[in-house]
């Protein structure tokens, strides 16, 4: 699974840091996320989406691979 | 989400005061053999296991107990720094803490393997001492390299 968060968090002028603080987790979670090494929980992703005011689908993107 | 039930962030710091001068002495003692005079206490003991004669199984025995306290500092200040949230304790941070845990348990197993086709003898009764901490120290060092790799800096942050 693939994720634009870093560039939707450029739009919003966000750091990592102000992300993670947002939807409560750590920053190595968002570090995780954002280099594909981590598929974030159901209730994270759609924290995130919220953050973003988007849809889920629009931040996370299956792989052929998935 | 549901995490594992662990000990509040504090202890990781108690645990750490306690663990690292306890493995300095645990390390120390297994090479000297050092026992403390004033360390002779009444113990109850469910095997005596003295090598001589008969001892009865479920008895009390007045013994040295430097390397009994030693070692029940540093199990217990492993367990500690082991079993302790981090300070923002997530769902990523459980998978490490899981994926370290399988990794430990991994590589000490492999290692004891090796040590079962090289060691022979009591030299391997050195080995089972140093075994009976290993999971645990693998443990700690496995995850808090993992946090630290992660909690870099990324250098493209605008």
């Amino acid at each position: 699974m693939k994720n634009n968060i870093k560039v939707e968090r450029a739009i919003k002028g966000l750091t990592q840091e102000d992300l993670a603080n947002k939807v409560s987790v750590s920053r190595q979670t968002i570090n995780a996320m954002e280099a594909n090494k981590y598929v974030p929980s159901t209730v994270l992703a759609l924290k995130i989406a919220r953050v973003f005011s988007k849809q889920v689908e629009d931040i996370f993107f299956l792989e052929k691979k998935d | 989400m549901l995490l594992l039930r662990l000990l509040p962030h504090r202890f990781k710091i108690i645990g750490w005061l306690i663990l690292i001068p306890a493995s300095f002495a645990g390390v120390l003692l297994s090479f000297s053999g050092f026992q403390a005079n004033w360390l002779y206490a009444r113990v109850f003991a469910i095997f005596p296991g003295d090598i001589f004669g008969f001892t009865r199984p479920f008895s009390f025995i007045r013994t040295n107990i430097t390397d009994t306290v030693v070692g029940i500092l540093c199990i217990g200040g492993a367990m500690l720094v082991a079993f302790s949230r981090e300070k923002k304790e997530d769902e990523y941070i459980a998978s490490i803490r899981f994926s370290s845990l399988l990794w430990a348990v991994c590589i000490n197993y492999f290692f004891l393997l090796l040590a079962f086709l090289f060691v022979y003898g009591t030299s391997f009764l050195t080995v089972m001492v140093y075994n009976m901490f290993t999971v645990l120290i693998l443990f700690i060092t496995r995850f808090n390299y993992l946090l630290f790799k992660h909690a870099k800096p990324v250098p493209d942050e605008k």
